[in-house]
């Protein structure tokens, strides 16, 4: 998730078309989400990007309600269309500890060639990201239903669900669930979960999964289907 | 139609005593018994109802935003409740137009002229192929956002909108 680098103008267009048919980065009210993209563009987009500008205007209007707006504020990689990273830079923050060191130092010379050679580096990497980060439609994605079964039908189904939910990793969300009665009283967990091929194996999932012993028994996958 | 929309808009203002209505005429304009006189009209007794309701924002909260709101209750009246099919395509290029940079129909708030437009297009775009929704985007965002919104979508079935657009070269 994230817009790529929302100061440069390849981010505004990915914000202006995830914009296109919402009015707010998340839900249907202005929340957070919204502030915590808005804190980030310092000035109006530009006219043509309309449904950014639309967006833009709409928001600043909420200004002084800044605080009350429902929902947390969470990092920018949180938002936007899922396949694009987050690369809004942060590069005054890394000039500005160099200078300190070049103060303090004994070794004068050297500190200065590592420190050269350092935002080199750092200067290569950042291209390097956002060039990645413009090739957001290449990775591959599969939907998948999972069916959870507890030990017996005394586990408290809503506990194993949020187990479930709180596998948190790169590449997956997770999507709706519904209880299946399979006999007996017991009814297992279906759910049904969005994965990149290759950050999430099912092999990985199934381990994280079973690992709740006290609720799981066993994890199959129900259906696999590529995205 | 009109009687439904008006027990809807009583439910979302929170009004406590539903109020008498009936019918007039071959058109089915309702009117308001409670009154004396009783008082005949869609939009007259919805902006009766919203004064009573106490909640004065509905109409607009500064002079400019009132006033667009009171053109877009018009256009319902005039527009979206005698139509024909190539008035439903002006109507909604029309739209479209006017929602490409704003969020609701007047102001930065829902507002009646919202709710109404909103009860007016339902079964217009209820009708609408995934196509054409997505050729006017910006209705179909602006309808997607009023039918969420808390309150409103009382007696009308929800719309869906299709998230990933199938269509992807009519509104680059």
């Amino acid at each position: 998730m994230g817009f790529g680098d929302l100061k440069s103008s390849s981010g505004l267009k990915v914000l202006n078309d995830f914009l296109l048919d919402r009015s707010y980065i998340e839900g249907f009210v202005p929340s957070q989400a919204d502030v915590a993209v808005f804190d980030v563009l310092s000035t109006p987009p530009p006219a043509d990007l309309c449904h950014a500008l639309r967006w833009y205007n709409h928001i600043k209007s909420y200004h002084n309600q800044k605080s009350s707006l429902p929902g947390v504020k969470k990092p920018l990689g949180q938002y936007g269309p899922p396949g694009v990273a987050d690369t809004t830079s942060s590069a005054p923050a890394a000039s500005k500890d160099d200078e300190d060191d070049d103060d303090i130092d004994l070794f004068g010379s050297d500190e200065e060639e590592d420190s050269e050679a350092t935002k080199l580096k750092e200067q290569r990497l950042a291209e390097y990201a956002a060039k990645k980060a413009k090739k957001p439609t290449l990775i591959a994605k599969s939907s998948l239903l999972l069916d959870v079964k507890p030990w017996d039908d005394e586990t408290d189904m809503a506990k194993l669900e949020e187990c479930v939910r709180s596998i948190e990793m790169d590449g997956l969300v997770w999507g709706q669930s519904k209880l299946v009665p399979v006999g007996y009283g017991i009814k297992k967990l279906q759910i049904s979960c969005v994965v990149e091929d290759d950050k999430v194996g099912t092999d990985i999932l199934e381990e994280k999964i079973t690992a709740f012993e006290d609720h799981v028994q066993s994890m199959d996958v129900a259906a696999f289907n590529k995205i | 139609m009109a009687l439904r929309e008006l027990a809807s808009l009583e439910k979302y203002l929170g009004l406590k005593k539903p109020n008498k209505y009936s019918t007039q005429g071959d058109k089915k304009i309702p009117v308001l018994q409670n009154n004396s006189p009783p008082l005949v009209g869609l939009v007259t007794i919805a902006c009766h109802l919203v004064k009573e309701s106490n909640h004065q924002e509905l109409l607009g909260d500064t002079a400019d935003s009132r006033a667009v709101v009171q053109q877009w209750l018009e256009y319902r009246l005039t527009r979206l409740d005698i139509y024909t099919k190539e008035d439903i395509k002006t109507v909604l290029k029309d739209l479209n137009l006017y929602l490409q940079d704003k969020v609701f129909l007047a102001g930065n708030h829902v507002t009646l002229a919202d709710i109404l437009i909103y009860y007016g297009l339902h079964p217009i775009i209820v009708d609408l192929a995934v196509q054409e929704k997505e050729e006017y985007v910006n209705v179909t965002r602006w309808f997607d956002h009023i039918q969420h919104h808390p309150g409103i979508r009382h007696h009308l079935p929800p719309v869906v909108v299709l998230r990933n657009r199938i269509y992807t070269s009519r509104h680059r």
